[in-house]
């Protein structure tokens, strides 16, 4: 009897915080596996910088699937604005740099990356909440675009040689806080602030819930869609600077396949497909959590191989999880 | 006892996270008998019918079918013991045709095991034809009027053949008409010996169809009366637990200037509303009365900015308002409780406190234009109190309410953003005797603070009893205007059916 209802309450909590429990659930896993030595703060402090740039994307699409949209372009659209980032971030006397000879300000690649970025955005929102394209067409041919248009400006070339100090950008740290890790605190602050203190961001979970509704509620859901691709893009805009930072170059492999890891973080975060829920908490939570399986699987030495397979997987049973929680039963 | 009844559930309880919704309920169903189940808002009556049909699982209890105990899995399985139910949220495809929601689940199937989708239609034909209902087994059924939609599902509920038919609230998107078709079917289906068990909040139903009462409280059954035995006051007080109140109350209005004018509205759809003209005054309610396919809500829609309109004017305190969007019209201080309360109303998945203050974010900023969220809930308790809202907790999802508690936070909504001018669609849909008094009481005191009130309502008694004026559309146009002195159910039918 006892048992019994020990099985229910812990049956509760799992529903109820699912991604919570999943990451400590793993956390706890790998540091008895590893006798507690994955748990030292140097390789966690690597973790949390690995994982950095990913939060950008994840949030920005944490946002568009709560209004029940969805951003394939993601991917590319980073790859981009990092390599516009890094064009305006080479060494003057570097022969092939695309604009070889000139020097700009520390400003200018990080303004004309989340431009990059922005503009993508308001694309995408554009054709989505005005031309009423279904977000999966809309951002599966921006998607393209985006990557033609990174092989036009970079001519299929690596961007690299990039100056010391905007390297610097991502690669310093504050004390033994790494800046990266500071930039993803600031700004996961500030969505938090969007979704949770905003009319916005409460329109956001309203459209996603149930447009028709929103719209009636004197709700402008053309207007904030597009914003939420808008906030999207900058985030992208912000990954592509850091991410050409800390690696010190961009080519036409950066951040291939962001879109999905971002999209299973969030997922994982119990950002529900069917839109109208999520929070940043959560959205962290997914890409850490995602970021531990990888991190866990290497410093145990599994096969890369296997690492894809035990990510499925654990990808299905959280959102498994999720899904149970909101299901509809009438 | 000689009698086996073709229904019997005993001693059913089932409970949710924070609720009893069911304590030990037994309910008892004569073949070739119309059963009504009453109660209040959140008494339990769709959850003990979904315990029946198999969509909840009860913790406790059993269910006899002709005397044979059945547990239904689901469903599917009840379908096909022979229970069938029509629901009280509509629960159709809206993309697919009538045909493919009336076979849904059970399409037929044709030599290669492909849908015989001509099978289909041909049978959905028939069996409309035979209920006498008007309507193309081929057309999207999304594209059908709400109320045209609700009867698509009784024919539904009809076809399984089933022995016991369950109707959670049908006739709550009906008009009069249709509700006496509704009762031409259930008497064909007592007839052939059916037990069919009925849920409505509208007593005149109750009295002119049924056979025997059942009536719930918080959770519990109270008992089974013969409906020949009771009267209206017994069951209301029966219902409430209390003294049953009044039917409408008594407010003292002085009707003003004008506050919303409407000139020749015309819808671009030539079958919709043409040529609309009316005035609203201050302290004043306005009923719309008519007919479905009258246009009622179309016309309302138009005014806030959700539908176009072709030609026409809408002035709001003498100005004109250009371009009608739904954000203005609320800027203007217009507010709108729609009718389809599913589609255009609730947010499922946010908590009660969330869906009241949705509409009002704009005035709960602080300096830095964040959100005020502790003033935004008080705000939002203070108006489910007021309608005694029933639920657990404020942060409990709105889906989780019975569908009159889900009217009532709606309502508290359109309330919490002080409008000037209420257009209420359909307001007491699906709402209980007791708070139906108290949105009468509520509309009333806008009404005094010199607010103005339209209603769209199919409930004549309700038409008459609160309206200072009746203006009754048919087929789209205003076939007139009645003072209250005019207001009868004739006169208002005389109009609603002048194209006729
Ligand atoms: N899925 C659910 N989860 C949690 N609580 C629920 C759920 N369904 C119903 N309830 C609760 O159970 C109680 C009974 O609800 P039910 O829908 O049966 O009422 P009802 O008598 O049909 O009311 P109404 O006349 O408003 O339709 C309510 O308090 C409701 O909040
Ligand atoms: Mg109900």
């Amino acid at each position: 009897m006892e048992m019994k209802k020990l099985l229910n309450d812990s049956k509760k909590v799992a529903t109820q915080y699912t991604t919570w429990v999943t990451f400590v659930g793993l956390l706890l896993l790998l540091s008895i596996l590893t006798n507690g030595q994955a748990l030292r703060w140097s390789s966690i402090r690597n973790l949390l910088i690995a994982e950095s740039v990913r939060s950008f994307a994840a949030l920005g699409v944490g946002m568009i699937i709560i209004t029940k949209g969805i951003d394939l372009s993601i991917g590319y659209v980073v790859c981009l604005t990092a390599s516009v980032a890094a064009s305006f971030a080479q060494n003057p006397d570097y022969s092939s740099a695309i604009y070889a000879g000139q020097s700009f300000p520390l400003i200018v690649p990080i303004i004309a990356a989340v431009a990059a970025g922005g503009l993508f955005g308001l694309f995408n929102g554009y054709l989505i909440a005005y031309g009423k394209l279904p977000p999966f067409i809309a951002t599966l041919g921006s998607m393209s675009i985006a990557k033609g248009l990174q092989l036009i400006y970079t001519r299929a070339a690596v961007v690299g040689s990039l100056n010391q100090n905007f390297k610097n950008i991502s690669q310093g740290s504050v004390g033994p806080v790494p800046n990266l890790i500071i930039y993803v605190a600031i700004v996961a602050f500030i969505v938090w602030v969007l979704l949770k203190h905003t009319r916005q961001g409460t329109h956001f979970y309203a459209i996603g819930g149930n447009a028709q509704a929103a719209r009636v509620s004197g709700i402008n859901v053309e207007r904030d869609l597009m914003m939420v691709y808008f906030y999207a893009g900058l985030l992208y805009g912000t990954a592509g600077t850091l991410l050409a930072s800390r690696l010190g170059l961009a080519n036409s492999l950066t951040a291939n396949g962001m879109e999905l890891d971002a999209i299973a973080a969030v997922t994982v975060g119990g950002v529900s497909q069917n839109g109208g829920v999520g929070r940043v908490s959560g959205m962290m939570v997914g890409v850490f959590t995602m970021g531990l399986i990888n991190y866990g699987m290497s410093f145990l030495g599994v096969d890369s191989y296997y690492q894809q397979l035990v990510k499925g997987f654990i990808i299905i049973v959280a959102v498994y999880f999720d899904m149970k929680k909101y299901a509809r039963r009438a | 006892m000689d009698t086996t009844f073709a229904l019997e559930m005993e001693g059913i309880t089932k409970t949710f996270p924070g609720v009893k919704a069911l304590d030990e309920v037994t309910l008892r169903v004569k073949p070739g008998t119309v059963h009504a189940l009453m109660g209040e808002n959140g008494a339990g009556k769709s959850t003990l019918m979904k315990c029946l049909f198999g969509i909840y699982q009860e913790d406790k209890g059993i269910i006899k079918l002709n005397g044979k105990e059945h547990r239904f899995k689901d469903s599917h399985d009840a379908l096909n013991q022979g229970v069938s139910m029509i629901h009280q949220e509509l629960s159709n495809v809206p993309e697919r045709s009538v045909a493919e929601n009336l076979y849904l689940g059970r399409e037929p199937l044709n030599k290669f095991g492909l849908i015989d989708h001509k099978k289909m239609n041909v049978d959905t034909s028939t069996l409309l034809k035979d209920l006498e209902i008007n309507v193309k087994p081929q057309v999207r059924i999304g594209s059908l009027s709400i109320s045209m939609q609700q009867t698509c599902e009784i024919a539904k509920a009809v076809s399984y053949n089933a022995s016991v038919v369950v109707m959670d609230e049908p006739t709550s998107s009906l008009t009069d008409n249709e509700v006496q078709h509704l009762f031409k079917i259930i008497n064909q289906l007592r007839d052939q010996n059916v037990a069919v068990i009925y849920i409505s909040h509208k007593m005149e139903e109750i009295f002119a169809i049924a056979d025997e009462v059942s009536v719930m409280r918080d959770g519990q059954m109270i008992g089974t009366y013969d409906v020949a035995e009771m009267t209206n006051e017994k069951l209301i007080s029966l219902m409430v637990g209390r003294d049953a109140t009044l039917r409408f109350p008594e407010f003292k209005s002085n009707v003003g200037e004008v506050l919303l004018k409407v000139e020749n509205l015309s819808s671009p759809n030539p079958r919709s509303f043409q040529d609309v003209c009316f005035e609203v005054h201050r302290g004043e309610i306005l009923g719309i009365g008519g007919l479905v396919g009258a246009q009622r809500t179309e016309l309302m829609e138009a005014i806030f900015g959700v539908r176009a309109t072709s030609t026409g004017k809408i002035y709001v305190d003498n100005d004109e308002i250009l371009n009608m969007t739904p954000r203005k019209a609320i800027d203007h201080g217009i507010g709108m409780i729609t009718e389809d309360r599913r589609g255009s109303g609730i947010f499922p998945l946010m908590n009660i406190s969330s869906n009241t203050s949705i509409a009002s974010l704009k005035e709960y900023l602080n300096k830095l234009h964040l959100l005020k969220h502790k003033e935004m809930k008080e705000e939002s308790v203070r108006y489910n109190k007021a309608l005694r809202t029933k639920t657990p907790t404020m942060e409990t999802l709105i889906q989780n309410l019975s569908g009159g508690n889900q009217q009532k936070v709606i309502i508290s909504r359109w309330l919490m953003t002080l409008p000037d001018i209420l257009i209420m669609d359909e307001p007491t849909r699906g709402i209980d005797v007791g708070a139906k008094y108290e949105i009468y009481q509520i509309m009333g005191q806008l009404v005094e603070q010199g607010k103005a009130i339209i209603m769209v309502s199919s409930e004549m008694p309700e038409l008459i009893g609160m309206s200072h004026r009746v203006m009754v559309l048919c087929s789209g146009k205003c076939t007139g205007v009645l003072d209250k002195s005019e207001c009868t159910q004739e006169n208002i039918m005389r109009l609603a059916t002048k194209f006729m």
